[in-house]
């Protein structure tokens, strides 16, 4: 079973191989664009792009990614960018993905900034402001359920999926207890399963 | 002298809270809050509300923003920067660190069967965030059918979220939600 994983592993390297690199300037720019069109759900853009337009990374890989930095301190999306842009190019690529995120944005955010307080008050600003919201968090439920895709014929997954919904959306529990308490049971799930299916 | 202090002060904390902000940044920003508003007075309870608020609205690393305006705010430009370097520093090191392990052993058979555990559980934490969110921006059943509509749009086509967004954004200036 080593010796599968391993050749699996050998096929996709060589076809990785084949494929020219990823250029730096547009990781730079993926992600720029995933920072600006990213309000409150950078995830939406960064699957639409890596996953669906550039086809830089499988479905599961990308899944993998978010899952990584679910489990990790800080700002989801930024370590999406990281880990993105060192899959694709090393260390270098993770800058490049992460100052295409923060460079500029955070520019003309800051300068924005100071002038937008000033208008903070203003209804139609923030009637518009109510619409993008209610619009973008039905966005981050469609990728998450899109991301969940591959997985949707393994009753376990399907159930831990669900669990974490419930507890995360409908109860008070701490987004740490959650993750604690379900990951080492999914997990044990789905070694079961493999052990089964072996 | 003064402002440098506060800057240091502002940067350490900010780093150390960044370097355990499981969930992300908003769920340590109450400690941000006391540390600002309460602690050391550099920003008033209404000032840090706007921050947030701004910070939220204006496309980009939201906290990073948000974090570099109470920079700002202590000690003009260098503190923006170095709060900047400080809210995303840590945890990007932490990232690096731990994606080129994961990497590493991707062929391992163990492997596999950490990731099959392990994603079901944090794509449903997704989800859950997604109607998280809802539930603060959908006061009527207007926006409700909104978050619907863009939820089914974004499963069903291959439509440009930011014309979803922006039909979203319309309706709500037009003041239908």
């Amino acid at each position: 079973m080593a010796d599968e994983g391993g050749l699996a592993a050998a096929s996709e390297l060589a076809a990785h191989d084949s494929v020219t690199p990823v250029s730096l300037p547009a990781l730079f720019i993926a992600f720029l664009t995933v920072s600006l069109f990213g309000f409150g759900g950078g995830l939406v853009w960064a699957r639409r792009i890596a996953v669906d337009r550039r086809h830089w990374l499988s479905e599961a890989d990308f899944a993998d990614i978010v899952s990584l930095c679910q489990f990790m301190p800080g700002p989801n999306i930024v370590g999406i960018a990281v880990c993105t842009g060192a899959k694709l190019r090393g260390g270098i690529g993770a800058i490049a993905a992460l100052c295409g995120f923060i460079l500029i944005p955070w520019s003309v955010g800051l300068a924005l900034g100071t002038l937008y307080l000033e208008y903070a008050q203003v209804p139609v600003l923030r009637n518009i402001l109510g619409g993008v919201s209610a619009t973008a968090a039905g966005l981050l439920i469609a990728a998450g359920l899109r991301l969940l895709g591959p997985h949707r014929r393994r009753p376990a997954a399907v159930l831990f999926a669900a669990l974490a919904f419930t507890l995360m959306a409908f109860t008070k529990l701490p987004l740490l207890a959650v993750l604690f308490g379900l990951v080492p049971l999914s997990i044990a799930a789905a070694g079961i399963e493999k052990a089964r299916a072996a | 002298m003064n402002g440098t202090s506060s800057l240091i002060t502002l940067s350490v904390h900010l780093a150390l809270l960044s370097a355990i902000s499981f969930g992300g940044f908003p769920t340590v920003l109450p400690d941000v809050r006391t540390l600002v508003v309460t602690a050391h007075g550099w920003a008033t309870d209404q000032e840090f509300a706007n921050f947030f608020a701004m910070s939220q609205a204006i496309p980009g690393p939201n906290m990073i923003l948000m974090m570099s305006l109470v920079g700002w705010k202590v000690a003009g430009f260098p503190g923006a920067v170095m709060s900047a370097f400080a809210t995303f520093g840590p945890p990007c090191t932490i990232y690096y660190v731990a994606y080129r392990l994961w990497d590493r052993f991707r062929a391992a058979p163990w492997q596999d069967i950490v990731r099959r555990g392990l994603v079901p559980v944090t794509l449903g934490l997704v989800v859950a965030s997604g109607t998280v969110m809802a539930r603060t921006a959908d006061v009527s059943w207007q926006a409700v059918s909104v978050t619907a509509a863009a939820a089914f749009l974004m499963l069903a086509t291959r439509m440009n979220p930011l014309l979803i967004l922006f039909a979203g954004g319309a309706l709500g200036g037009l003041g239908l939600l």
